[in-house]
């Protein structure tokens, strides 16, 4: 989970280091699901969210399809 | 859990958002417990709850996630703390829950090109370039580390 200068430079980066290139998208739907994803950790009743509800949050923020699935 | 432990894990990420992650000799210090009891606690969390990830073999705490306790390429850095977090998910976790204004100063994996994020609260003030993710979700929690 790393952030690149370009959609060129993880190209460059999966040949190099024989790692399949995976999903590509924006810094702005990373900070959502950050946002989203993490709100929790400082409350003294969490509990880890089951599948269902972090496949929500996953939704929530566009990343859906066959890579976002936690199912399967 | 039980209330006991609930105490350990949010003791681990209250310390952690302080920029420290405690070792067992400080929650034994905390809860007036033996540090081998609280490396115990330690252990059952990651184990039993999924709420931390130990380095391997042993009762120290390597991530409460978003924090990790080792420095990696992606520190987050205010005015109040400096944290790291494993990823970039985790720095921007990170900068979320301190909620303060936050840098991200990273770099292209490839080119070594300078990538700095900014954020402030709830706000994404500014984050160059793309995000990758190379691991389908559904197998993250397979290795961690390479996650």
């Amino acid at each position: 989970m790393q952030l690149f200068r370009s959609e060129e430079d993880v190209m460059a980066w999966s040949a190099a280091t024989a790692v399949p290139v995976g999903a590509i998208f924006s810094p702005e739907q990373l900070w959502q699901l950050a946002i989203r994803w993490y709100d929790d950790r400082l409350e003294l009743g969490w509990r880890r969210r089951t599948v269902g509800e972090r496949q929500v949050i996953l939704d929530e923020v566009g990343l859906t399809g066959e890579f976002w699935s936690l199912t399967g | 859990m039980t209330a006991e432990d609930a105490a350990v894990r949010l003791f681990v990420y209250e310390q952690a958002r302080q920029g420290r992650i405690p070792a067992p000799i400080d929650i034994a210090r905390e809860f007036s417990v033996t540090p081998r009891a609280a490396g115990e606690t330690l252990q059952r969390l990651e184990r039993d709850h999924d709420a931390l990830v130990l380095l391997p073999g042993s009762p120290y705490v390597w991530l409460a996630d978003p924090f990790s306790a080792l420095p990696t390429d992606y520190p987050v850095t205010s005015a109040t703390g400096r944290w790291h977090g494993a990823c970039i998910w985790d720095a921007m976790g990170i900068a979320a829950l301190v909620g303060a204004s936050c840098e991200i100063p990273t770099a292209c994996p490839q080119t070594g090109v300078g990538l700095r994020v900014t954020t402030r609260d709830h706000e994404l003030l500014d984050a160059p370039g793309v995000v990758h993710f190379a691991v389908p979700s559904r197998r993250w929690w397979e290795s961690i580390g390479f996650t």
